[in-house]
């Protein structure tokens, strides 16, 4: 091996150590596991209705990490297919046929065990804005377990409250967020590619 | 006109004054309105967006927000990704640049007095669904489907509707059965009149109230769980026992109207009668009750035919469910 390779296999090596602290810092994260849990109220019945089909990442770059959550709208189950089937019909979850929450976060809060965040939620053809929505945060090993409940609203998603026995449900439908993130392993070399 | 070198007279109607252009100049400074001056103060701000890649973004939305005061104002970009906003008074701003398909970027800035200052911002690619394992194909409006929704819901909500509305003549029919029927061997014509009457309004709802039902759209790739597997188990009693009752009724008052003690099986109208009642009765409670209590009392209901064990219940119920279950 003469020198001029030997410099190249060095430099190869030390190259990542050579880099910048800010552009070595990029962590993504993946959404391990996820229940949401929506909430509807109506004089003769108590409704939940949960999905754990959702899938999300969050990348962090230069101290702020964003977060993209989506779900199928369809992947809600309240126990009664004809009630999930009115419900997929008055979100028109097949005009719309996904749920998808962005928020962000400092890098620097992410260990904290009190979360506020600002969410913007795309569902039922309106993009809505929930300000400082708090949620707990417990930390075991790599998992980042949070949980909290969305105050939203049916009239936010300007959908036409439904009706059983020509009684609407209540105007609020919580959503409870049970979530676990991991960091990925990969670090940077997993970052995220610009588009 | 001119006086000497340097030196201006203004006219006018009041008065003449000879001026130095000094003072000249000092006077026109005083005549030009306050708010022109404070202009003057006013600083710029411009600059570039870009994405990660360097290209320009265009359309970009860049809020400048005072926040002393709270006062927004907002620029667009433009096919070069150039954006510029003047009249900014100097103090703290925050500037928010969004553009979709980028993450939301906010920077703080000092303005100064009168300063042309200059804010480029490289903007970040924001997830996508693409990132997630989401393909188009799953986000994808389906705008068929949806109208089938819509149908099937329609044609659901008059289903409920008529139900409900069937229930009134229902139960005035069996009420009056109880006074056409041959047990007590002293009925009128017209009791039985009225009795024949009202069944025929109450099959002729029914049947109007099981067309919406019936002829709902079906929604591919959808299953049948929970309370309605209960309510369309049930109309399997109530939907026969409506077309034998009124059958059976026809017989009995013929044989009535004839003289006659009601005979054969002509004698079983009354109870097919009353069980369709109770399973009609039964179908619209059971998709109207709260469910998770529904389910509660039918699984404790199952479970008491069963061993009692709550795991062999949910088994017991699940099995009738999936023997009585349509679809």
């Amino acid at each position: 091996m003469n020198m001029k390779n030997r410099f190249t296999i060095f430099f190869l090596l030390a190259a990542p150590l050579l880099l910048p602290s800010a552009a070595r810092a990029q962590n993504n994260w993946t959404l391990e596991k996820s229940t949401l849990t929506y909430h509807v109220s109506h004089p003769l019945h108590e409704v939940a209705g949960v999905s754990h089909a959702a899938r999300g990442k969050g990348v962090c770059r230069s101290g702020k990490c964003d977060f993209l959550v989506a779900a199928p709208v369809k992947s809600f189950d309240s126990g009664d297919s004809n009630r999930d089937l009115h419900m997929l019909q008055v979100v028109r979850g097949a005009d719309f046929p996904m749920i998808i929450v962005r928020f962000s976060l400092p890098e620097s809060e992410l260990d904290a065990p009190s979360i506020h965040c600002n969410l913007q939620i795309q569902f039922a053809g309106q993009t809505v804005e929930y300000k400082q929505v708090a949620f707990q945060q417990t930390i075991q090993g790599k998992d980042h377990h949070i949980t909290g409940t969305i105050p939203a609203t049916v009239s936010d998603f300007k959908i036409d409250p439904p009706k059983l026995l020509m009684v609407p449900i209540k105007n609020e439908i919580p959503v409870d967020v049970d979530m676990t993130w991991t960091p990925d392993a990969t670090g940077a070399a997993g970052g995220k590619s610009s588009h | 006109m001119r006086l000497s070198k340097g030196v201006f007279r203004l006219n006018s109607k009041a008065a003449a004054f000879d001026l130095e252009p000094t003072a000249l100049i000092l006077l026109l400074f005083l005549l030009i309105p306050g708010p022109l001056l404070a202009q003057t103060s006013a600083a710029s701000l411009s600059g570039t967006i870009t994405g990660p890649s360097g290209k320009a973004v265009s359309g970009a939305t860049v809020t400048i927000k005072n926040l002393a005061t709270d006062q927004t104002m907002s620029a667009q970009t433009n096919a070069a990704g150039f954006y510029t906003e003047s009249n900014l008074a100097p103090g703290e701003y925050q500037i928010t640049v969004a553009a979709a398909g980028f993450d939301t970027k906010s920077e703080n800035l000092t303005v100064t007095v009168g300063a042309s200052q200059t804010l480029d911002v490289t903007l970040q690619a924001a997830l996508t669904l693409e990132d997630l394992g989401i393909s188009p194909q799953q986000t994808q409006a389906n705008p068929q489907e949806q109208a089938r929704l819509n149908k099937r819901s329609h044609m659901l909500q008059v289903h409920q509707r008529l139900g409900l509305i069937t229930t009134v003549p229902l139960a005035a029919t069996v009420i009056s059965g109880f006074f056409a029927g041959g047990k007590r061997g002293v009925t009128s014509s017209s009791s039985r009149d009225l009795h024949a009457a009202l069944g025929s309004a109450t099959v002729g709802l029914y049947a109007a109230t099981a067309y919406y039902a019936i002829f709902a759209p079906k929604i591919p790739g959808a299953k049948t769980e929970g309370p309605i597997r209960f309510h369309k188990a049930l109309a399997w009693i109530h939907g026969p026992g409506m077309i034998l009752t009124p059958i059976l009724g026809a017989m009995a008052f013929n044989q009535r109207s004839q003289g006659e003690k009601v005979h054969g099986i002509a004698k079983l109208h009354g109870q097919v009668a009353i069980i369709t009642a109770v399973a009609y009765g039964l179908a619209i409670l059971s998709v109207s009750v709260h469910s998770g209590a529904a389910a509660r009392k039918a699984h404790a209901f199952f479970g008491l035919f069963h061993s009692g064990n709550s795991d062999s219940a949910d088994a017991a119920i699940d099995g009738a469910l999936a023997k009585a279950g349509t679809e």
